[in-house]
């Protein structure tokens, strides 16, 4: 791993110089209580401090809806729409973000690879940067409090300057074409990262014991705790849209008032609504919101992708209208709450 | 040769037969003559097959591979896109993209009895296996056959079925069919022609009918969700170990390819998807995944 440091003084000139890679996005406060990544005209608009964005990244490499096809009927042919050359900047990418992001770039990658993702992940820049977890943070739980890979770098704050870790061979690349922002790291500044990283690991409130979670939502089945959140549950799929790490989609024919071109457009799509487990003929095999939140949970819960589906970031618990408290559900499946 | 493996490729419809008043069957040949001669799929494979402009929906191919570089689906006219192909005529486009799903294993079968029992439209991907086993006469060891319909109208293939019961013997298979509707004649007929092989009541019943099946036997199963249960109660009373039952499954899919989420079953120890993990499954599989059949 290559570390660099970046003065605080240097700041401004660093954060000009990543809008020269691309486009820029950072986290805004948008309102009282909500961030979102947004393109960047100032730099007084980035917040560093936030906690979460209501919509994580993920909306910048599978888009809430977008294009796959254009087609026409008489002429018979599905055409790719161009897929642009827009490059991004992501700026202030926490830790759980960027490991969610490892987990889609799984699905969407490994084996049959998604060319819309692959593109668009060809043509970005994540600069992660360290945060302080708030009272529904579990990332510790989760193991996704620390991005190993999957950004270009990874800034963790250690007071008067950063401490920067180089991520990708692109990473690499812009400290190398702007050596005069960049200083070698010394051992106190390794010091001050482990200091750093202590502390925040300490800061943590919320918790969840992860061992053995799913054989305890297996043998969890049948119990209780999907009818009472199911009857809870307002069936808004809020969860599935801000998690950073759902990625159902649906995909639909758009056709044109000329019935003869259109476009199949492919959008975010929620577990959580009655149709997502309908087939033809009218069975469904998620019919309630008890077999669709116990659907949810354990979809969460799973090690499917070699890791949990799951990153810890609080956010359904967060925005969930009918305040469904995702660790107080995992809690009462381990049986650690009744 | 496609790089996205979300794009369609083109298709004819070559032949439409109508089977009974909601399920037709339908051929298709490729257009892409190489992408033509990759397809190459085992029984239990689907495609999803869609019409511009309309969607597409995942379907499963009622042949085994073939030299004539067709395949055959049984559309049943349950929703918008199945709708939409039923309007369609021989000469038409439609859109398809696979082969998908892992499909039965028919190498693992091989020097085994076969007891395939199919009910309703499940008799399609079930065909296949038949088909493909009949072709291969020879790996095989007794091949039997449970077909369940609700009535004579509603039989599916009925040309390939009625030669399979009259004339099974000398296809080396034998087969066995159950109707629902008790006033059927027509079925009541092919029940007093041969009273060992036709019945009326449940697919289920026709246990009654068959000899005890060797240890040596892989049940495979097609059918509507209900099916399963009952037919599983009687191959465990049968001894069928769980390894040797095979089923497949319907799910609501998009894509076909494990990314859209839709067809995902099992909890937190055991999630899977029916379009690339299944959608055969054994019954070990469904032990161990709950919520599966």
């Amino acid at each position: 791993m290559l570390v660099k440091v970046l003065a605080k003084s240097s700041f401004s000139s660093f954060v000009g110089a990543l809008g020269d890679y691309g486009d820029l996005y950072a986290p805004v406060k948008t309102s009282e209580k909500v961030h979102s990544f947004k393109e960047i005209e100032s730099l007084t608009d980035i917040d560093l401090s936030y906690t979460r964005t209501m919509i994580p990244p993920k909306k910048f490499f599978i888009h809430p809806e977008e294009v796959i096809f254009e087609f026409n009927i008489d002429e018979e042919l599905y055409i790719e729409p161009p897929g642009g050359d827009e490059r991004i900047v992501l700026f202030g990418v926490h830790s759980c973000d960027i490991n969610a992001l490892n987990l889609l770039a799984k699905v969407f990658t490994e084996e049959l690879p998604d060319k819309y993702y692959l593109e668009r992940k060809e043509r970005s820049f994540i600069v992660g940067v360290s945060c302080v977890p708030d009272e529904y943070c579990f990332c510790h739980s989760t193991g996704t409090s620390y991005a190993q890979e999957g950004f270009e770098l990874f800034l963790h704050d250690i007071g008067d300057s950063y401490f920067v870790r180089v991520g990708s061979l692109k990473g690499h690349e812009f400290i190398a074409t702007h050596p005069s922002l960049f200083e070698a790291a010394e051992q106190s500044h390794y010091d001050s990262f482990k200091d750093a990283e202590r502390k925040m690991y300490a800061s943590f409130t919320n918790e969840l014991e992860m061992a053995g979670l799913q054989d305890l939502l297996d043998m969890a089945y049948e119990s209780e705790v999907w009818t009472e959140y199911g009857d809870k549950c307002l069936g808004c799929g809020s969860c599935n849209l801000v998690c950073p790490r759902c990625r159902c989609y649906d995909v639909e024919d758009h056709i044109n008032l000329d019935l003869n071109t259109g476009e199949r457009v492919r959008k975010w799509y929620s577990c959580m609504l009655s149709e997502h487990g309908l087939v033809a003929g009218g069975h469904n095999f998620r019919p309630t919101a008890r077999e669709r939140i116990r659907n949810r949970f354990n979809c969460k819960g799973s090690l499917r992708e070699d890791m949990p589906n799951c990153v810890g970031c609080g956010r359904c618990t967060v925005f969930c209208p009918a305040e469904i408290d995702y660790v107080e559900v995992m809690k009462k499946v381990r049986g650690d709450l009744k | 040769m496609k790089v996205n493996p979300l794009e369609p490729m083109k298709a004819k419809i070559t032949e439409i037969e109508t089977m009974t008043e909601i399920e037709k069957l339908i051929t298709i040949k490729l257009h892409d003559r190489e992408y033509a001669e990759s397809f190459s799929y085992t029984p239990g494979q689907f495609v999803t097959l869609g019409v511009m402009g309309v969607g597409e929906a995942p379907i499963s191919i009622c042949t085994a591979q073939n030299d004539e570089l067709e395949l055959e689906f049984c559309i049943r006219n349950a929703g918008r896109v199945t709708n939409a192909i039923h309007k369609l005529k021989v000469g038409d486009t439609v859109w398809g993209r696979g082969p998908y799903g892992n499909g039965f294993p028919m190498d693992v079968y091989e020097g085994n009895d076969l007891l395939l029992i199919a009910g309703g439209l499940g008799i399609a991907p079930i065909r296949g296996v038949l088909q493909y086993a009949l072709q291969n006469r020879e790996k095989y060891g007794d091949i039997s056959v449970l077909y369940g319909v609700r009535c004579y109208d509603l039989m599916l293939f009925k040309d390939d079925m009625l030669d399979y019961f009259r004339n099974g013997d000398r296809h080396g298979v034998k087969f066995y069919l159950s109707y629902e509707d008790k006033e059927d004649q027509v079925c009541y007929g092919l029940a007093c022609e041969r009273d060992d092989r036709c019945m009326h009541g449940m697919v289920t019943d026709l246990f009654k009918k068959i000899d005890r099946p060797s240890k040596k036997t892989y049940a495979i199963i097609g059918g509507p969700p209900i099916m399963y249960k009952f037919t599983i109660m009687q191959l465990e009373k049968l001894n069928f170990r769980p390894e040797r039952v095979y089923m497949t499954l319907e799910r609501r899919m998009r894509c076909g390819v494990g990314q859209c989420g839709h067809c995902i079953v099992g909890t937190g120890k055991s999630i899977k998807y029916v379009c690339k993990d299944g959608p055969v499954f054994t019954l070990w599989d469904a032990m161990n995944t709950k919520g599966m059949i």
